[in-house]
């Protein structure tokens, strides 16, 4: 419990606390460290949590057809899902409030539902792939779905239900971290160093010029690194942490090294693609993959890391993306919605998320559940969802009576403006591909 | 190292000159921020305007998209 630091005077009236909670520090350095790995947290886990099953998948299957040759991709995309996350990080710091509560008031309330009703389909959609792919997972190292799936559904719960954000955020920043282990994998499958940098930093178009396929891989790329749910997730973090204006620069530092921890690992993640490239492996999912993977490599470690950072991630998608459902649908009920918050006093809360995480994990459990239509709604709904929370965050950021001061400035909507429509013409670009499947060469 | 010191209550005004008070979020106390539910709606500007609009097109056609995709999946455009 926080202690009582409010003084009150003789007279009535309210003086500045005396007594706080906190940690003494002698010098400059040392305390702007430890409030740097105080506000730690939201940033990176935001980010970590997007390389989730779609993700790895994505990049997989990129490194297993083009090889190197999209790394560039991903380096471009470093400073614009950034950018966008840092509208988010103002945002939440000067309402003290979740994306969705914003839309619903600055926006009004067809909006709010609009942008509510979206936010959760796609999100207990994507719930589903995350679930599919753990039970490919543990199917690949010999574990029953059956008894892999609800294990993993149970300590999702468990994670969120302790009452306690910093436990909560430990727990996660932990399973962050072990998403090294991506460059372990990487390392061990002797990518070239030269072809890596030049790919990197050098924009080329794979052998075939551009295809319908690689114009899909790489909309499926971006569709991947930046996801709606982003948004909701790290505003309604902020503000149940109750960040600071003054924590404002260290939750942009936390969220730059968010976006250049998961860019690197979602770089090692296509050079595990690539080394399938090399050996002539064919495989539909990373699993497979992993266990191709092993037979040409000889590798067991590679094969157990691949598939454990599978699950890992699919654990951290599911944890992060179930939260946002609950934040959001929490923030336009009024219902009280802190991880800080006992179950009992946040019932409304704590519900919203284990029963999306259940519902999830049971779908995936129903034999010939129809998997690859759910995939199919995932993209088409993110599709939609994604330019226009885009919009709403961009609008809300040149709202000079919501900001004050932490408003746009030109030259952040410079760069915002051409994000969104570079994410708008991709949209359009995937839906003319469904009308004119023929409008680039198949191969 | 001294930062990696416990938590622990301290009285503001015992604090040694040279000294900094590093406090969690979540122990400090709340911050005021701006109060957004007297804002109400947001003012309807040119960009707003023409921003919503044009996200209301392009849900429009994506919506015609899909239902055109889901018409096409199920033959209706299919050549006898």
């Amino acid at each position: 419990m926080q202690e009582e630091v409010v003084a009150i005077s003789t007279d009535g009236t309210v003086t500045e606390p005396t007594m706080v909670r906190g940690k003494v520090v002698r010098s400059k350095w040392a305390r702007n460290l430890l409030m740097f790995l105080m506000v730690f947290g939201p940033g990176l886990i935001v980010m970590v949590a997007d390389n989730d099953a779609g993700a790895v998948s994505a990049y997989v299957q990129a490194g297993a057809q083009y090889g190197t040759k999209l790394l560039w991709v991903l380096l471009l995309l470093l400073p614009t899902c950034y950018f966008i996350q840092e509208m988010v990080i103002r945002l939440g710091i000067a309402t003290g409030k979740g994306h969705a509560a914003m839309i619903y008031q600055r926006f009004g309330k067809w909006w709010g539902v609009f942008s509510l009703v979206d936010l959760e389909l796609v999100n207990f959609l994507t719930l589903v792939t995350e679930f599919a792919a753990i039970s490919l997972a543990v199917g690949q190292m010999g574990i029953s779905p059956y008894l892999g799936v609800p294990v993993a559904a149970i300590g999702l719960m468990l994670m969120v239900l302790t009452g306690s954000y910093r436990r909560w955020e430990r727990i996660t920043v932990f399973l962050c971290l072990l998403d090294l282990a991506w460059l372990g994998v990487a390392f061990r499958l002797h990518p070239s160093i030269g072809q890596m940098a030049h790919d990197t930093l050098v924009p080329s178009i794979p052998k075939g010029g551009i295809t319908g396929n690689l114009v899909f891989l790489v909309i499926a790329i971006v569709g991947t690194t930046i996801a709606p749910w982003q948004l909701f997730f790290q505003q309604s973090c902020i503000a149940d942490k109750r960040l600071r204006f003054a924590d404002l620069k260290w939750a942009r530092l936390d969220t730059l090294i968010g976006a250049v921890f998961t860019i690197i690992v979602a770089g090692c993640m296509m050079l595990a693609g690539n080394a399938a490239f090399d050996g002539g492996i064919q495989f539909s999912d990373p699993a497979q993959m992993a266990t191709a993977l092993h037979i040409v490599e000889g590798s067991h470690w590679v094969r157990m890391a691949i598939l454990l950072l599978m699950i890992n991630a699919a654990v951290l998608g599911t944890g992060a993306i179930s939260l946002s459902s609950a934040w959001a649908y929490g923030e336009v009920k009024g219902w009280p919605h802190s991880l800080q918050l006992p179950f009992r006093e946040a019932k409304g809360f704590y519900l919203t998320y284990s029963v999306c995480v259940a519902v999830a994990a049971g779908l995936v459990l129903i034999p010939r559940a129809p998997l690859q239509l759910i995939i199919l709604g995932v993209q088409v709904l993110a599709g939609i969802i994604l330019p226009s929370a885009i919009i709403f965050l961009q609008l809300l950021l040149n709202d000079k009576e919501l900001m004050g001061g932490y408003v746009n400035k030109p030259w952040n909507n410079w760069v915002n403006w051409t994000i969104i429509i570079v994410l708008f013409i991709l949209s359009l670009i995937l839906a003319a591909q469904v009308v004119a499947p023929n409008l680039f060469p198949a191969a | 190292m001294s930062f990696m010191s416990a938590t622990i209550n301290i009285d503001m005004n015992e604090i040694p000159e040279n000294h900094y008070v590093v406090v969690h979020p979540l122990d400090d106390q709340p911050e005021e921020k701006i109060d957004t539910s007297t804002l109400g709606a947001m003012p309807m500007t040119t960009s707003v305007k023409l921003s919503l609009m044009a996200l209301r097109g392009y849900l429009i056609l994506m919506v015609l998209l899909v239902g055109y995709h889901c018409l096409d999946l199920a033959g209706t455009f299919a050549k006898h």
